[in-house]
């Protein structure tokens, strides 16, 4: 008697689960019935990776470049522009024991920077004395064997203290 | 709002979750195109100079041509000498140069030099592209540098 009875409610059990199972299988039925619509992001993602892959093999992390710009004398290179006032003449000369090392010195004044910093800091002095501004004219005078950064470097200096007019003499 | 999707349950029971590594990568593929620079041709690779609070700055000069000043990797390592080459073409002597120079202002008078110039090389090396646009009656000297990384 136990034994049929444990059969039935087993059974009954099976029936109450089966049950559940269909109706959670036409739930799921209607829902696709009612959403036909499916987006296949596979295509996207085929996509994103070539893009991404495209990207880390062509970047390069490289500082930006810029231009600093100055008057040339044109006509003949090697004819001086007429200055109508006295020039700032700067010298940047290679340092005789290390080739890439370089002294800084301005004819008529006794200053002497030992960086292009200083020497901006020096160009700013020269300007608030009388008879010299921003316009006053300077010359870069740099040997020939001077590294190109150092000249550029030098420019730059004189740039940084307001030099309006910056050339660069033999 | 973003719909969570659930993860496919395999027969085997471990599941795959896509999402958070198409988030990832969406994330990279942003952050790579906001990041590249398309470098053009015409900026061959070089070490440019590099002052201190450079005041260098960042013009986009329509109508210009680039004379790019290398240093020739050929000769010995004592003796510093430049090749030059228009662009990315070729490397060519300064005369050739000169004379390409003068045809380009004759069709365009406005047009604008940017030398690129090695910063290894001695100052008489670029003196000399100096000289040249100098005796070509350009007036402008636009040089090459790095832009200070503060600006």
């Amino acid at each position: 008697m136990r034994d049929s009875a444990n059969l039935s409610s087993t059974s009954q059990r099976h029936d109450s689960v089966v049950a559940r199972v269909r109706a959670r299988r036409l739930r799921r039925s209607r829902k696709h019935q009612g959403s036909a619509i499916t987006m296949n992001i596979a295509p996207m993602i085929d996509m994103t990776f070539l893009l991404l892959i495209f990207f880390l093999v062509t970047t390069t992390f490289e500082r930006a470049e810029g231009i600093l710009a100055s008057k040339l004398p044109t006509n003949a290179g090697r004819h001086t522009a007429s200055l109508p006032l006295v020039p700032i003449v700067v010298r940047v000369q290679q340092a005789e024991n290390d080739g890439h090392a370089f002294t800084l010195s301005l004819d008529g004044f006794d200053a002497k920077p030992t960086t292009f910093a200083a020497l901006t800091a020096v160009l700013l002095n020269i300007q608030a004395q009388p008879g010299f501004d921003d316009e006053t004219p300077v010359v870069i005078v740099a040997d020939q064997d001077l590294q190109w950064d150092h000249v550029v470097a030098c420019w730059n200096a004189t740039l940084n203290a307001n030099c309006q007019r910056v050339a660069f003499g033999d | 709002m973003r719909h969570e999707r659930k993860p496919r349950v395999t027969s085997s029971g471990i599941s795959f979750n896509a999402v958070p590594m198409v988030d990832v990568i969406f994330m990279l593929t942003i952050f790579f195109m906001l990041v590249s620079r398309f470098s053009s041709a015409e900026q061959i690779p070089m070490e440019l100079p590099k002052p201190e609070h450079s005041k260098a700055s960042l013009a986009k000069i329509p109508e210009r041509v680039i004379i790019n000043c290398r240093v020739n990797n050929l000769l010995s390592k004592e003796f510093v000498q430049a090749v030059y080459s228009i662009g990315p073409n070729q490397p060519e002597s300064l005369d050739v140069i000169a004379r390409r120079l003068a045809a380009m202002r004759h069709q365009s008078p406005n047009l604008k030099v940017i030398v690129r110039a090695d910063r290894r090389l001695p100052y008489a090396e670029v003196r000399e592209v100096m000289r040249m646009l100098a005796n070509n009656n350009i007036d402008m000297l636009n040089v090459v540098a790095h832009v200070d990384e503060e600006n």
